[in-house]
């Protein structure tokens, strides 16, 4: 267990200026970035990590957690707004949002979607800290014969889920898989698939994969269908009635269930690898429509709409950092940023991070409960400025973002053969995203292959090539087991019901 | 037209894992003779499922395709100016040539407006300069 000592340094950590002023610049940036549509903070993530290499772990990490959230609370400006989700994930929050706004009550709706995000993320942030120290106990005790299987199982999961169609699913992430191998093998540290080129000894750099398929094939698909003109945000009245320009105590407390509902969806959804914020929007947006008196007024503007669906979205981030902080295991895109920034600092997510850098989990716990109430801050003064940002043209958004993936890279990969991996990747994404590959399983399993690689191998060895052995790994075969019944509940019936809707 | 696309996605996937595993691999592969997990072991796994799946994408197409020939020919077009643009800034710098790149992927998008041209070619690549090169105290490319 984690010493008491180790717990108040890091929290201490959390709290000086330094760190607190880069968690407010991570926020602030965070909530711009989910103001515009089509950037969002996954991609600003993926940029910002970079920029990120000069700076300590702590006030890197603390950073990059604040855009996170802070993308969050500005992606619901512009689905409240102008109905065009800033993020995926508050396509849930417009169902409600954008009839409250064009009742003449804009700044009412995106109040409301600020206090219920920082609500839900604030629940979840809290069951993190209170419950990946003992999960990372129980981790600790797992072999790499378990590793090995609970890889195979969080690879069932995301295959199933992430993708709507399970053979599309595989394919992505056996690719994400094999340009995971490129580079140095694990066991012989033999070169395979480099080419030729020297510089892909090391294996593909990250840095590259990610923000070329992330970043930059999300912005050739949005420069292919932009036309250079302004989207069209709806009137926002000059002179609103004061009582429509704030959430009432009463109007949030009535919202309680609702928020703690999402909260708790959001929770466990966030922390199950691959399913996502969106997922857990709607999911949490429909309970609360089934639970109602009235559900008549949901897609009308009914506040628990909004509350429901920025609860769950913005409990999924704390919840995700369950599986990376404990077993070293992505959730999602954002938590596979995160990872990678802490690679770069020379730090490995997983079970031992508690023993070994144990200030810096608590400083980050810190700096996350932190970047809660400094989102609201910011929220309250900043809305009105985010609407305005919502204004902002596409044509010098995605110019200048293109810019900054092309430093980004250069500083990550130290030159311009990065970049050139990284407009690769880009085309890649543009074609996998085109046809229905899943971008984000390719990038997860990208990243798990040589930690995958490497378990097969000591498991493998451990069983000296007999199969039967496994009998003497019990939760091993737990986890294979639910890896079959995920794989068949989640993959073959969904697609099976897909492939029944579908036309012939 | 989605079930004719995703065939073709799934038969290109098939061709694609074939050339995997008879071309790329053993030819880019150095072979080992001892151990459990051989280099090649991993690479050629992956071909095989993606062959498998790809063979599956074929048989029976699942999964919605958004492909646009327009679009998509937009968005090569984009990316050969940025893929120029590298190799223009391999030659000449960041500095030089990040404006030009700005301004032709702004005028490509249709963007008309001398103020945001000016923002985009001129105040970005400064702001980018100077977070860059004199605050973080990096080299630009």
């Amino acid at each position: 267990m984690v010493d008491f000592n180790v717990v108040l340094a890091g929290l201490t950590d959390a709290f000086q200026l330094t760190n607190l002023l880069f968690v407010l610049a991570g926020v602030v940036l965070g909530q711009f970035v989910g103001a515009v549509p089509g950037i969002g903070p996954v991609m600003a993530m993926a940029i910002a990590i970079p920029f990120t290499f000069v700076l300590d772990p702590l006030p890197a990490i603390g950073f990059l957690v604040g855009v996170n959230k802070g993308g969050l609370v500005g992606g619901a400006v512009p689905a409240v707004l102008i109905n065009t989700p800033g993020t995926p994930d508050a396509a849930a929050t417009a169902l409600d949002g954008h009839p409250l706004a064009k009742q003449g009550k804009p700044v009412k709706a995106t109040k409301m979607a600020l206090y219920a995000s920082v609500t839900g993320d604030t629940f979840s942030d809290l069951v993190l800290v209170t419950v990946s120290a003992p999960l990372a106990i129980v981790a600790l005790k797992m072999g790499p014969v378990e590793v090995f299987a609970l890889m195979i199982f969080a690879f069932s999961i995301i295959a199933g889920l992430v993708g709507n169609s399970l053979s599309k699913g595989i394919i992505a992430a056996a690719l994400g898989l094999l340009c995971a191998t490129v580079g140095l093998d694990p066991e012989h540290s033999t070169p395979r698939l480099y080419f030729g080129w020297f510089e892909l000894y090391d294996g593909l750099p990250l840095a590259s994969v990610a923000i070329g398929m992330l970043a930059i094939s999300e912005i050739l698909r949005r420069l292919a269908s932009t036309n250079g003109g302004m989207k069209s945000a709806i009137e926002i009245p000059v002179a609103q009635n004061p009582e429509d320009m704030r959430v009432r105590w009463v109007e949030y407390w009535s919202c309680r269930y609702t928020m703690l509902r999402g909260a708790v969806i959001g929770t466990i959804l966030g922390a199950l690898p691959g399913i996502g914020s969106t997922a857990a929007a709607f999911m949490s947006y429909a309970s609360a429509k089934q639970t109602s008196d009235d559900p008549q007024s949901f897609g009308k503007g009914n506040l628990h709409g909004i509350a429901a669906a920025e609860s769950a979205n913005s409990a999924v981030v704390g919840a995700n950092l369950i599986p990376l902080l404990t077993l070293g295991i992505p959730g999602s895109v954002g938590a596979a940023l995160i990872i990678s920034a802490f690679m770069i600092h020379g730090i490995q997510p997983g079970p031992l991070l508690f023993e070994q850098q144990g200030r810096l989990v608590y400083g980050l716990f810190g700096a996350m409960i932190m970047a809660n109430f400094i989102n609201l801050f910011v929220g309250q003064v900043g809305l009105r400025f985010w609407i305005l940002v919502v204004r902002a043209p596409e044509s010098v958004i995605f110019s200048s973002a293109l810019l900054l993936c092309i430093v980004g890279v250069s500083m990550a990969t130290g030159g311009l053969f990065g970049v050139s991996v990284m407009l690769i990747f880009a085309g890649v994404g543009y074609l996998m995203t085109a046809f229905g590959y899943s971008v984000v399983i390719f990038i997860i399993a990208f990243f798990l292959g040589p930690r995958f690689e490497i378990s097969l191998s000591q498991t493998l060895v451990l069983l000296d090539g007999d199969v039967a052995a496994l009998v003497n790994y019990p939760i091993a075969i737990v986890l294979l087991l639910l890896a079959i019944v995920a794989t068949w509940w989640l993959g073959f019936r969904a697609a099976a019901r897909q492939a029944n809707k579908q036309p012939a | 037209m989605d079930r004719l696309l995703n065939r073709s996605s799934g038969l290109f996937f098939i061709a694609f894992g074939i050339f995997l595993y008879f071309v790329v691999i053993p030819y880019d592969t150095e072979s080992v003779d001892y151990g459990w997990v051989r280099p090649q072991t991993v690479p050629n796994a992956m071909a095989w499922i993606i062959i498998i799946a790809g063979l599956a994408q074929l048989i029976r197409p699942t999964g919605s395709v958004s492909a646009d020939i327009a679009k998509m020919s937009r968005a090569a077009m984009h990316l050969l100016i940025v893929a120029g643009g590298v190799l223009a800034i391999s030659q000449f710098g960041f500095r030089l040539v990040s404006p030009l790149l700005a301004l032709a992927i702004m005028l490509t998008v249709g963007e008309r407006r001398p103020v945001w041209l000016a923002l985009g070619v001129i105040g970005i690549p400064v702001l980018i300069w100077f977070v860059v090169a004199v605050l973080l105290g990096r080299p630009l490319p």
